[in-house]
């Protein structure tokens, strides 16, 4: 509607000034001016024949997908603050990601012993299930960490740290009861499979 | 083309120096619409609004599926189904003494013979390709932690013959071993 409320779509109904007072006015004789840079460069023909809504349209043509949608916006602070820089602590880095790395790569021998020795050792066995209960935390709580943003989901990201704590306590008690009870948990799968 | 319009300026100041140049005449651009003064608090609401109509970015279906992004996707799922039932197979042992679930070895063992080879195989099945996978991949991860085959085209290579050996282990192991 701003556009019909201009009064630069009258000119043609008025009559033109002769030397043209008007060099520095936003009004301009020639309308391709107002146009964006890339109209004006497009083949005249696409100009003139395509309706100019079909060429906005173009661009638009991917459609939405809402499977995450924005959540409600915040805007915290101004463009100028500097980002956060955490405090540097080893066991955030690299102590924390060689641990995860030793228990993965000791998990293998472990898993081949009892396969190739066909006979089990109760402290070998002992050893997996707990390398096995840590491994199995840290890959849960990386998905979590993946998944349940703290910013998006603050609520469930807390519930779900602790409902994978609790668990894996369990997992722990579970497993040492299993070992101690029951004949060990390479044994039972062994029986399990053949059964 | 505003550089071309004060070229063209210049060159009819200097055609005709006598002509006063108005800077914006009579027909000078009127805006009509009323505009409000927002304080900062209403602008700050203002521009949440627009946010959330903004477009959101394309996921991962945008993506050809690939070995690379395929199989890495794959590891954590075989991870979680490999940890679920251990996490479910703990808590359930736990609680079998108030529940009368009988989860001691010979019992279950008594139960799975019991059942029919069809649900046999498929339960091996459904344990033996993710344990195959997820430690044949997890030997693929190690070797990159340790900058070893990281070019593309080993990547590539070494990630079907992953795809390969889980699926001979535990073709072997469901059906035979």
């Amino acid at each position: 509607m701003a556009s019909i409320m201009r009064p630069g779509l009258l000119r043609q109904a008025c009559t033109k000034p002769a030397a043209s007072p008007r060099m520095l006015s936003t009004i301009t004789t020639t309308s391709t001016i107002n146009r964006p840079l890339a109209q004006q460069l497009r083949p005249a023909f696409q100009r003139s024949v395509m309706p100019k809504s079909t060429r906005i349209a173009a661009f638009h043509a991917t459609q939405r997908n809402q499977l995450l949608p924005p959540l409600p916006q915040k805007i915290l602070g101004t463009v100028n603050d500097p980002a956060p820089v955490p405090n540097p602590d080893y066991a955030h880095g690299s102590y924390h990601w060689s641990f995860e790395r030793i228990v993965s790569a000791g998990l293998i021998p472990l898993t081949i012993a009892p396969f190739a020795a066909g006979s089990l050792n109760p402290l070998t066995d002992s050893i997996l299930c707990a390398l096995l209960v840590v491994h199995s935390h840290i890959g849960f709580e990386s998905c979590i960490i993946d998944y349940f943003p703290k910013a998006r989901v603050p609520l469930v990201r807390t519930i779900s740290m602790w409902a994978l704590r609790i668990g894996t306590l369990t997992l722990g008690v579970a497993l040492y009861s299993f070992e101690t009870n029951d004949v060990g948990i390479t044994e039972a799968v062994a029986r399990l499979w053949h059964a | 083309m505003a550089s071309q319009r004060i070229f063209q300026l210049g060159l009819r100041r200097a055609a005709a120096p006598g002509l006063r140049v108005q800077p914006a005449g009579r027909m000078v651009q009127r805006r009509l619409a009323a505009t409000e003064h927002a304080s900062q608090n209403q602008a700050a609401e203002i521009l949440a609004k627009q946010r959330i109509a903004r477009p959101v970015s394309p996921h991962l279906s945008i993506y050809k599926p690939q070995i690379t992004s395929v199989a890495s996707s794959l590891n954590r799922i075989t991870g979680i189904t490999l940890s679920g039932a251990l996490y479910i197979f703990g808590i359930a042992y736990l609680a079998a003494p108030y529940t009368g679930w009988h989860l001691e070895t010979q019992s279950m063992v008594a139960a799975v013979a019991a059942w029919p080879m069809a649900v046999k195989m498929g339960v091996k099945a459904f344990f033996a390709f993710p344990f195959f996978f997820h430690s044949l991949n997890g030997v693929r991860h190690l070797a990159w932690d340790v900058g070893v085959g990281f070019k593309n085209q080993q990547v590539i290579r070494s990630g079907w013959a992953v795809v390969a050996l889980t699926a001979v282990g535990s073709i072997y192991y469901t059906f035979i071993g």
